[in-house]
């Protein structure tokens, strides 16, 4: 036997008066939890293109051009990667790393590739994270 | 009276997944159905021993979007014992914590489906508003709403701290009360009851002939939980009830997997409460021994089990999935003999369908 008939009434009495509770993203701002995977950055001066984030990598976001120890460029793919952290997890070097930026979705998938490490022996130092084509 | 026969998929509004159904009905009665399933086969078990066993796990946690990390927590069990490798307690705590909260928002998803399914929108509101308070912690914990990437062979790579466990502790207080409210409406709501008491009925004889699983078992009155008849560190020092009701149909189904969530509840606390100090990995050989290991966890759904065969290598030989949802799936037609057209739509989604989970 029903206790009452109108198990709902209170809720929804409740919940009349309530702002929407949902994100009113793209419309304000998305703020994602401090620990959100999202696109991969790198402390560029830290890497020494070994290649470890390249082969754990399950998605095959991640290329490494190498020619010697002096020589690589590691080319980050957005449009592959599955934001799962391995890279992260992999690093011996504490050089690749998530952050919590959200990547957007994109018609033009190919943009979204980015060097992160270019290494040339005669400069010895990094030029790292920026948005350039590969 | 004529025979029609009414397709229902591979594309339908009532299935969020593809498959399909072949029902033969005389006048509303469902006479017949035929099930087709692999519209989603992905091929994930090939796929896993191309493979090396640290690249599986985020293909592992893609096998269900719902019950991703128990995938991947049945698959670091197999590979860890098949390694013979000791997870530090306060891993295993995490593991669970994520299991537990896990099974809440399946569960609280489950309901809204079911609502949506009968026409009730809304409980559908206010069961997905409240499985936003374990998806925000779950995503807080581990930084992915559904593929919480947590697990590694060896342990987990989250921590928790005493602060963050306060705050989940108190949002907890607050999903109790809706998990309580939820309770109180599939008890006491005519509508929902008139819809779902008495439709899709599996007898105990029938569930343990298809060798069902989890909350549907346990709904029927078949007494089975992994958590507890194979209890693995951290569950064999929790204290929960395993919920079980003799009815069979829907309605049952509905009220043991929203009682069941209400100990998994418990269960977080307790594992807040008690989660020991210590480190929560240790790190893994990448090669594994040669060997083979059956493991298997209680996911919302029921038992998942993976079988791994190991060669000396850094891939598996051969991997196995069994997943809850395909013993569900297959009562299907049994539960279909004899209902109306009008009750299709809850017997289906009364045994929680994960289609992508069961074709992997
Ligand atoms: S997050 Fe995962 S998929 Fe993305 S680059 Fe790192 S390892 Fe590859
Ligand atoms: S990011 Fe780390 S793992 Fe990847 S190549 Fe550089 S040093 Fe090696």
């Amino acid at each position: 036997m029903p206790r009452y008939n109108w198990p709902l009434l209170p809720e929804i009495l409740r919940t009349l008066f309530n702002r929407p509770i949902t994100v009113q993203y793209p419309f304000g701002p998305l703020e994602m939890p401090e620990r959100y995977r999202g696109r991969v950055d790198i402390q560029a001066e830290k890497c020494r293109g070994c290649g470890l984030c390249v082969r754990d990598c399950p998605a095959s976001a991640l290329e490494l051009e190498r020619v010697d120890k002096e020589t690589f460029r590691l080319i980050y793919h957005p449009d592959r990667c599955a934001y799962c952290g391995q890279c992260e997890e992999s690093c011996r070097f504490d050089s690749i790393y998530l952050t919590n930026d959200f990547v957007p979705g994109t018609p033009h998938r190919e943009n979204l590739t980015t060097v992160l490490v270019d290494r040339k022996p005669e400069e010895g130092e990094e030029s790292g994270g920026d948005d350039e084509p590969a | 009276m004529t025979r029609v026969t009414i397709p229902i998929g591979p594309q339908h509004p009532l299935l969020k997944e593809p498959l399909s159904f072949l029902l033969t009905v005389e006048g509303e009665e469902v006479m017949e159905s035929v099930l087709r399933l692999g519209y989603v086969h992905r091929g994930i078990e090939r796929l896993c021993q191309e493979r090396t066993y640290v690249q599986n796990i985020p293909l592992i946690e893609r096998v269900c979007g719902i019950c991703s990390h128990v995938h991947t927590t049945t698959y670091c069990q197999g590979v860890e014992a098949l390694s013979g490798l000791e997870v530090p307690p306060r891993g295993l705590y995490l593991r669970a914590l994520m299991c537990e909260m896990e099974r809440i928002h399946s569960h609280l998803l489950w309901l809204g489906v079911l609502s949506k399914n009968m026409g009730f929108d809304t409980i559908f509101m206010y069961a997905w508003r409240d499985r936003e308070i374990v998806l925000d912690i779950m995503e807080e914990l581990s930084g992915g709403r559904v593929s919480h990437a947590v697990n590694v062979v060896g342990g987990v790579r989250i921590d928790l701290d005493e602060e963050h466990a306060r705050s989940i502790l108190t949002r907890f207080d607050v999903l109790e009360q809706q998990v309580e409210r939820a309770l109180e409406l599939i008890e006491y709501e005519p509508t929902l009851m008139a819809r779902t008491q008495g439709v899709g009925i599996l007898s105990p004889e029938q569930v343990r002939r298809y060798c069902v699983v989890g909350p549907v078992a346990r709904a029927s009155g078949v007494d089975i939980d992994l958590r507890r008849d194979l209890p693995r560190p951290p569950y064999d020092r929790l204290e929960f009830k395993v919920i079980t009701h003799p009815a069979g149909d829907v309605w049952a189904r509905t009220l043991v997997r929203v009682r069941e969530t209400r100990e998994s509840l418990h269960l977080c606390r307790q594992i807040i409460a008690q989660l020991p100090d210590g480190p929560t990995s240790v790190t893994a050989k990448r090669r594994v021994p040669e060997g083979e290991v059956v493991s298997r966890s209680e996911a919302p759904r029921g038992e998942v089990i993976y079988y791994i065969r190991s060669d000396d290598s850094d891939k598996p030989a051969r991997l196995k999935i069994r997943t809850p949802t395909m013993t569900a799936l297959i009562t299907l037609p049994d539960q279909l003999r004899g209902a109306t057209m009008a009750d299709v739509p809850v017997v289906l989604s009364g045994v929680d369908l994960c289609i992508a989970c069961a074709d992997r």
